[in-house]
């Protein structure tokens, strides 16, 4: 069985928000409520600022909080590759998942739009989903977290769970470049201009991903919290830098 | 003997006026918030994505469970322990714990997202590795254990063995139900703002803090605010025990908020800089000096502690206080956002909105009512 890992170069990503764009064309997501986000910040002080930036999806941790703490257990760890998934089915839309996730990456439907005029009420869903958008992902399965999310429950990245599940059994990497796997890999990976993301099997050795993690010293975001995540970054230190703040506030604290 | 019976009378028309009014403002109150939620779906609510998950209705449901616990917890202690001096409200907080509970659940099931799919949901997922699946079983079997104590109450004796151990059950649930609901937040341990192991400790004394102000306010409520009208038996009860037990409960529960204070002010972990914020708020302030420190002058002053308005005021001031103490808690938990980069601020902006303001009205105006209904047909001042 795999474990599907995710390596995110941030020497090598100019943030230029493909991955965010193809994450919410491939699942629909609202607009400003980006499963896979690039989070822009500030560091340092006038006169000297930089801009920085910083890709975060869901990290699929090993030991995720947000499943430990779901009291219906909507959200679980599938054992075969390690992908952390809601069933809509089952969740209460307590929200519980979203307090206890370290990393902010889940989402309750039913919010007030970020982005203005709310596209929710332009494309009005007669279905009891969401939202009824012109393209729509020919994915539907609410057991695993895929396709227009109904109202009342939390949503999140699910690595391309749809397109990952049925990539060939032991293939160590899912690589974009090769092309009888391109279909396999996840959106965010796929369109990365730059080839920052890599994604592969952490369980086995020869694989690229875990080849970068020790060549590269790959870290995990927040690694203190014990969750474990499945997305590693790699950064040289003259670039973006993994935070170790979860705030960035505007005195240019990361 | 004439003038008591027509007090009664005057105060059982005081309840049923006191049950109508409840009901009016329910009907008004959870008609509005019905109507929003029903147009604006959980948009009505100023909670969002970036931080603030749960907002006012999370606070008013702990709010009203923790108030439930604590008068469980002075009911059946009386009983285990047999405080003959307690008699006079023991069905009373009982029943005040169950109208309490009810409010309080009304507007969690207002807030979730699937409330129907929870009753099913959670009994049957057996999530063990879930703090909230615990603190709902143990919530489901604390009610029953009312309910069965609350009738076995109607009965005439009192002293009896079946008696203190269905106390004793329901005490245990009592704290067990405060205890987890503590560590539901306690556990977020990169939440610094909420995670302490001494989290469950300090919602046990704030459970009993609320408990004892709640039977205070309540019990003088059930004579209308006459002090002429209470037994002899409840002012003894009150002067000599219930406001000695308030001020104690009063000065640890302070000790808890001002080492909470301390500690965050002092430290530099991520979320801590939430106090810097919270200790030069007017609500904080408020809560304080005005919701704490007046009332335990008040109540350890001999002149004014056996005075009913000083009691009234001291009770309806902690409880009010209790209130803010419990937003600040959950709320402050949550105003550092979540990896959101310069799209959010370093603080999130929170405040109920109007639907959640009425939801607080739901859970009082349903609590009251019951409570009423309660006075009116269950003779809750019955002495054994």
């Amino acid at each position: 069985m795999a474990k599907w890992g995710m390596v995110i170069d941030l020497d090598t990503c100019t943030g230029c928000q493909a991955c965010t764009t193809a994450c919410a064309m491939e699942n629909n997501r609202l607009p400003g409520e980006n499963w896979q986000d690039v989070l822009f910040y500030h560091e340092g002080t006038y006169p000297n600022v930089k801009l920085m930036w910083f890709p975060r999806p869901c990290m699929h941790c090993e030991n995720p909080s947000c499943v430990s703490v779901c009291p219906t257990k909507a959200t679980y760890k599938d054992p075969d590759g390690g992908f952390v998934l809601m069933d809509y089915n089952k969740c209460i839309g307590c929200k519980y998942c979203q307090v206890a996730c370290p990393y902010g990456v889940r989402f309750y439907v039913d919010e007030k739009a970020v982005v203005q005029p709310d596209i929710r009420g332009v494309f009005p869903s007669e279905a009891g989903r969401q939202w009824d958008p012109p393209y729509k992902g020919p994915q539907d399965d609410p057991s695993r977290g895929i396709g227009i999310q109904p109202h009342g429950v939390v949503s999140k990245c699910t690595f391309c769970y749809h397109k990952v599940s049925k990539a060939p059994k032991g293939v160590a990497d899912l690589d974009e470049d090769i092309p009888e796997l391109k279909e396999y890999v996840p959106a965010c990976v796929r369109v990365c201009a730059p080839k920052a993301r890599f994604f592969g099997d952490l369980d086995q050795p020869q694989s690229m991903v875990n080849k970068l993690i020790a060549d590269k010293r790959g870290v995990r975001l927040k690694d203190e919290t014990g969750n474990k995540p499945q997305v590693y970054y790699l950064s040289g230190g003259a670039t973006a830098s993994v935070p170790s703040l979860r705030s960035m506030n505007d005195s240019g604290q990361s | 003997m004439t003038s008591v019976t027509v007090t009664n009378k005057e105060i059982a028309s005081k309840q049923l006026g006191i049950m109508l009014l409840a009901l009016i403002g329910l009907l008004f109150a959870g008609g509005l918030a019905i109507s929003n939620l029903m147009t604006a779906g959980h948009a009505a609510f100023n909670t969002d994505n970036l931080g603030l998950f749960w907002g006012f209705p999370i606070v008013i449901y702990d709010y009203f469970l923790l108030t439930s616990t604590g008068l469980a917890m002075v009911a059946s202690m009386a009983l285990i322990f047999g405080g003959e001096d307690y008699r006079p409200i023991i069905r009373r907080a009982l029943w005040l714990a169950l109208a309490g509970l009810l409010g309080g659940v009304a507007v969690l099931m207002m807030e979730l997202g699937h409330p129907l799919r929870a009753l099913w949901a959670i009994p049957f997922s057996f999530a063990f590795s879930s703090p909230l699946y615990w603190k709902v079983m143990a919530v489901s079997f604390y009610v029953l254990s009312l309910v069965i104590l609350q009738a076995r109450m109607m009965k005439p004796d009192w002293q009896t063995q079946d008696l203190r151990i269905n106390a004793m059950v329901t005490l245990a649930l009592a704290l067990a139900v405060t205890a987890i609901a503590g560590v539901v937040y306690g556990s977020q341990s990169f939440r610094p703002f909420w995670a302490s192991g001494d989290i469950p400790v300090a919602f046990i004394f704030e459970s009993l803090l609320g408990g004892l102000a709640f039977i205070i306010f309540f019990t003088y409520l059930a004579y209308a605010f006459n002090p002429a009208a209470v037994p002899a038996s409840v002012k003894k009860l009150f002067n000599d025990r219930l406001t000695n037990l308030l001020a104690l409960a009063i000065f640890i529960h302070l000790l808890f908020v001002l080492a909470r204070m301390s500690s965050g002010l002092y430290g530099n972990a991520e979320g801590l800089q939430v106090w810097q914020t919270l200790a030069t708020s007017r609500l904080f302030f408020a809560e304080i000096f005005i919701g704490l420190l007046l009332p335990l002058v008040l109540l350890v002053n001999p002149r004014t502690r056996i005075r009913p308005w000083a009691q009234i005021l001291a009770a309806l001031l902690v409880m009010n206080a209790l209130l803010i103490a419990r937003y600040e808690y959950i709320i402050g938990g949550q105003l550092v956002p979540l990896f959101k980069g310069a799209w959010a601020p370093p603080l999130l902006n929170y405040a109920p909105s109007p639907t959640e303001w009425l939801l607080l009205l739901v859970a009082i105006f349903l609590s009251n009512a019951v409570n009423a209904f309660g006075e009116m047909t269950l003779r809750l001042g019955r002495e054994g």
